[in-house]
C-alpha cells in the first residue's frame, strides 16, 4: 500500500512538473563542435538567455528560455556542417547553429539560415561595429548576409626561435625573419631549406608539422602559389592546375627532404601539438588560438606566458611568398552563428545571437580561447588590449584572406586534402596528384568547377 | 493426431490426487474433458509474421529505399531534384578510383579469408583441441576478447601498437632487436588491415571448427592409430576431411562479412593514405558520408549487393553447398 501511494505521488509530481515546464519554458537548441578550449560559444548564448530570463522575470512574465546545447564530437567543422544539413533535411535542425563561414552558401540556398539583413539593420547597437571584412565572410551567393560572426582568427606559421639559435643563427637573422617574409625576400622554399637545416643539425626531429585532417591552414600555401579558389566572373569554384601543382610540389619536396614526416596526416592532434610544445618540431602552421595550448599547462613542458617571453621563444610569420618579391598570405576562418528561419522561436534565437555578439560577451570568448576580436569596440577593451597574443594577431587581420563561401567548397577542400596527403605520403608525385584532384573534382562536381591549366596568361 | 488422442486418453486416466500436478498433494485437481477437435489447417503466415515484419522493416525496406535513392541526385541537403541513371553511368564510365578499389577489396577479402579466417582459424581449432581442455578453453576465450570488445577499443589498441614513433609497441620490439622503426599505417596499410581483421576473424572459424573436431567420433582416430597411423596422418586423413563442410560455410559467411564491414579500417587507417586501404564497403561510406553524395553512395551500395549475391551463388555452386544443408543420410540416435 505504501509502495502504491509512493508510486502515485511520484507520478503526480512528475506530471505536474512536466505540465509546469511545458507552460513556461522555451527551449532553444544550439549545435556546435565540442571544443574544450572554447566553451564560450555555448556559454555566451546561455549567458544571453540568463539576461533575457532576468528581463522576463522583472517584467512579471513566467517565460523562461532554456538552452539545449549539443557540442558534437565529430572530427571537424565540415563533418558538423554535414550532420547539421542532414538534421535540417529531416526537420530536426537546431534553432542556432555554429558553422564555418564557407558553408553559409549551402545553408542559405537550402533555406536553413535566416537572412540577417533586416536584423543587422535593426540592431546597430550590436552589429554596427562588427569588422567590415567579417561580413564578407557571412554572405550567401545572392550577396545577402546569412550569419553573424561568432569569432575570427588568423592563421600563420609558428616557428621556434630557440632552435634557430641552436643551429647558430644570430639574433639579427631571427628578428629580421618576419620583415624578410613581409618583403617577399624570404620564400616558401627558403623556409623549407631553413627547416631542413634545423633537422639536419639535430635541433628538432621534425622540420614542419601541420594539421592531420581537412581544414584551412594549408590553403595559405596554395594561395601563396597564386591559387584563387573562385572565379570572380562566374562565381564558380576553379582549379588552376599549374598553381596547385606547384603548391603540392612544395609539400612533396618538404616530405622528400625529411622536413615534414610522411605520416603527418595520420598523426593525432595530440601528437602534433605535443611535438611542437615539447620542442621536437621547428614549424607548425595553424591559427592564433593555438597560443591557448602553447602558453597553457595542458601539454607538458611550460613555455613563457608573458608576451616578451613567448615571443623570445616563438615567432609568427604568414605563409611566405612562393617566389621572390611575391606577397605573403594570411588566412582567417571566421565561424558564424546562424539562425534557423523555420524555427518556432526564430526571433528569440536571433535575439539571443545579438546579445551573445555584444562586445562584453564576445570578448569572454576571444580572450579565453585566443580568437581575434569581431568588433572595433572589443579591440579597445582592456581585457583584449592587454592580451599580448590577441593584440599582435589583430595586426595581421587587415590583409587576411578568406576561403570562398561556395556550396561545394567543403567537398573541394576534402579532395585537395587527399591530394596533399598523397604527395606527402609518397603515394603520388605532384603531377599525379593534380591529375587525381582534377579527376575527383570532375567526378564529384562536374561543371560546377572550372578546371584551367593556369591562371596566368 | 495419434499423439493428441493418446495424450487425451492418458490425461483422462490420471488420478485426481496425483502429487505434483497442483503442488499440493491433497488438493482436488479438476480435469476439463476436452472434446476431440478436428485439426485446423495450419496458418504458416501467422508463425512467419514476426520474421517477415523484421525482414520487411530492417532488410527489404532499406533495400527498397536505397534502390530509389540510387536513381536520384541526392546530395548533402538530402533534396532530390530528379531521377536518372547518372549515378550508374558515373560508376561504369567515370569513376577512375573504382578499379583500384575493387583490386584492394579482392586482395583484402582473399588474404584475410585464406590466411586468417580459414587457415589461422583452423590451426587454432586444431591446436586448442589438442591441448588439455581447460587450457584450450582459456586460450579460445582470450582469442575471443577482441570480438567481444567494442570496435573502438580494439582500434585504439592497434593504433598504439603500430604508432610510428618509438612509443608504439611494434617499434619498441623492433627497437629492442636493433631493427629500424616501422610505419605500417603509412607504408603497408593494406597488409595492416588484413592482419587487424584477420586476428578477430579467425576466432569465428576457431569456435566452429573446434565444435566440428569435437563431433568427430573418437573411435575413428583410435582405429587409425591402431592401424599404425601417425598423429599427422590422423590429422590429415581423419580430422581435416571432417572440417570441409564447416569450412565451406565459414568461407561463404566470412566473404560476405568481409565485403560489408569496415569499422576497424575506418578507425585505424581511415581508408588511407588517400584510398590505399579503402575496400568497396568503406568506399561507399566515404563517398556518401564524407562528401554528402548520398545518391552516388546508394548506387555503389546496390553494386555491393549485386557483388555479394553473385559471389554467394558462385560459392554455393562451386563448393556444392546444397550438400552441406542436405538431410543426414544416417540418423545417429
Amino acid at each position: 500500500m505504501i509502495l502504491l501511494r509512493s508510486f502515485c505521488l511520484t507520478v503526480s509530481t512528475i506530471a505536474m512538473t512536466a505540465a509546469a515546464a511545458h507552460a513556461e519554458d522555451i527551449t532553444i537548441k544550439l549545435w556546435t563542435l565540442a571544443d574544450r578550449s572554447a566553451p564560450a560559444r555555448v556559454t555566451n548564448i546561455e549567458a544571453a538567455a540568463d539576461l533575457m530570463n532576468h528581463q522576463f522575470e522583472a517584467a512579471g512574465s513566467d517565460t523562461r528560455v532554456v538552452i539545449d546545447a549539443n557540442a558534437s564530437t565529430v572530427q571537424g567543422w565540415d563533418d558538423l556542417a554535414l550532420d547539421t544539413l542532414k538534421a535540417f533535411a529531416v526537420g530536426m535542425g537546431p534553432d542556432i547553429s555554429v558553422l564555418p563561414h564557407e558553408w553559409i552558401g549551402q545553408f542559405a540556398d537550402a533555406g536553413y539560415a535566416m537572412n540577417m539583413d533586416a536584423e543587422i539593420a535593426a540592431k546597430p547597437w550590436v552589429y554596427g561595429d562588427i569588422l567590415p571584412n567579417l561580413w564578407e565572410a557571412a554572405k550567401g551567393s545572392d550577396g545577402s548576409i546569412y550569419g553573424v560572426p561568432q569569432d575570427a582568427e588568423i592563421r600563420m606559421f609558428f616557428y621556434n626561435k630557440d632552435m634557430l639559435r641552436e643551429i647558430g643563427k644570430d639574433e639579427a637573422f631571427i628578428d629580421g625573419l618576419p620583415a624578410a617574409v613581409e618583403a617577399g625576400d624570404f620564400t616558401l622554399d627558403d623556409l623549407t631549406a631553413l627547416a631542413k637545416e634545423v633537422v639536419d643539425d639535430g635541433a628538432a626531429e621534425y622540420g614542419m608539422l601541420h594539421r592531420p585532417n581537412v581544414g584551412i591552414d594549408y590553403l595559405m600555401v596554395f594561395q601563396s602559389f597564386g591559387v584563387e579558389f573562385m572565379d570572380p566572373d562566374t562565381g564558380k569554384l576553379q582549379l588552376p592546375k599549374q598553381e596547385m601543382r606547384d603548391a603540392l610540389a612544395w609539400y612533396q619536396n618538404a616530405a622528400d627532404q625529411g622536413v615534414t614526416p610522411r605520416d603527418n596526416t595520420q598523426m593525432s592532434w595530440d601528437t602534433i601539438k605535443s611535438n611542437f610544445k615539447q620542442e621536437n618540431a621547428f614549424l607548425f602552421h595553424q591559427g592564433v588560438w593555438a597560443v591557448a595550448w602553447q602558453a597553457g599547462d595542458d601539454i607538458a613542458n611550460s613555455w613563457p606566458t608573458d608576451g616578451d617571453g613567448y615571443f623570445d621563444k616563438i615567432g609568427w610569420i604568414p605563409a611566405p611568398a612562393a617566389h621572390k618579391g611575391g606577397a605573403p598570405v594570411n588566412l582567417s576562418h571566421p565561424l558564424l552563428y546562424t539562425v534557423n528561419p523555420e524555427s518556432d522561436h526564430a526571433e528569440l534565437a536571433a535575439e539571443l545571437v545579438a546579445l551573445a555578439t555584444l562586445p562584453y560577451f564576445n570578448n569572454q570568448h576571444a580572450v579565453s580561447s585566443y580568437h581575434t576580436a569581431i568588433s572595433h569596440a572589443q579591440e579597445a577593451m582592456p581585457a583584449y588590449r592587454d592580451n599580448w597574443a590577441l593584440s599582435a594577431a589583430s595586426k595581421l587581420m587587415d590583409r587576411a584572406k578568406f576561403v570562398p563561401n561556395h556550396t561545394e567548397f567543403g567537398s573541394y577542400n576534402r579532395i585537395l586534402f587527399n591530394g596533399l596527403q598523397a604527395v606527402e605520403t609518397g603515394a603520388m608525385t605532384a603531377d599525379e596528384a593534380i591529375e587525381f584532384i582534377a579527376d575527383e573534382i570532375d567526378l564529384q562536381m562536374g561543371d560546377d568547377v572550372i578546371i584551367v591549366d593556369s591562371l596566368e596568361g | 493426431m495419434m499423439s493428441s488422442s493418446w495424450t487425451a486418453s492418458k490425461a483422462d486416466t490420471l488420478p485426481c490426487d496425483a502429487p505434483g500436478l497442483s503442488g499440493r498433494p491433497n488438493s482436488r485437481v479438476i480435469f476439463m474433458h476436452t472434446a476431440y477437435r478436428r485439426p485446423r489447417p495450419t496458418r504458416p503466415i501467422l508463425f512467419l509474421a514476426p520474421a517477415i515484419a523484421v525482414l520487411a522493416v530492417f532488410f527489404l525496406g532499406p533495400i527498397l529505399v536505397n534502390t530509389v535513392i540510387a536513381f536520384t541526385d541526392m546530395g548533402a541537403t538530402l533534396q532530390i531534384d530528379g531521377f536518372s541513371l547518372g549515378n550508374f553511368q558515373r560508376i561504369v564510365q567515370r569513376d577512375m578510383r573504382l578499379p583500384g578499389i575493387l583490386l584492394t577489396t579482392l586482395v583484402y577479402v582473399a588474404s584475410t579469408l585464406l590466411l586468417f579466417n580459414v587457415t589461422l582459424g583452423a590451426s587454432l581449432a586444431v591446436a586448442t583441441s589438442a591441448v588439455p581442455e581447460r587450457l584450450g578453453n582459456l586460450f579460445r576465450g582470450l582469442w575471443l576478447l577482441p570480438r567481444m570488445s567494442p570496435a573502438v577499443l580494439y582500434g585504439i589498441l592497434w593504433i598504439w601498437i603500430v604508432d610510428p614513433t618509438g612509443a608504439g609497441l611494434l617499434n619498441q620490439v623492433t627497437g629492442a632487436l636493433g631493427l629500424p622503426q616501422m610505419n605500417l599505417r603509412n607504408d603497408h596499410p593494406l597488409m595492416l588491415i588484413v592482419v587487424i581483421n584477420g586476428v578477430v576473424g579467425a576466432s569465428f572459424a576457431m569456435i566452429i571448427l573446434t565444435s566440428a573436431i569435437r563431433s568427430i567420433p573418437a573411435h575413428l582416430a583410435d582405429a587409425a592409430r591402431v592401424d599404425g597411423a601417425s598423429e599427422w596422418s590422423v590429422l590429415r586423413h581423419v580430422t581435416l576431411p571432417a572440417l570441409w563442410a564447416p569450412v565451406r560455410f565459414i568461407t561463404m559467411y566470412q566473404v560476405l562479412s568481409l565485403l560489408t564491414t569496415y569499422e576497424y579500417i575506418l578507425i585505424i587507417t581511415g581508408g588511407g593514405p588517400v584510398y590505399d586501404s579503402t575496400p568497396y564497403a568503406l568506399y561507399i561510406y566515404r563517398r556518401a558520408f564524407e562528401n554528402g553524395a548520398y545518391g552516388y553512395g546508394a548506387a555503389l551500395a546496390l553494386g555491393l549487393m549485386v557483388i555479394g549475391v553473385v559471389i554467394t551463388l558462385l560459392q554455393w555452386r562451386l563448393t556444392n553447398m546444397r550438400d552441406t544443408f542436405a538431410a543426414p543420410k544416417i540418423e545417429v540416435l
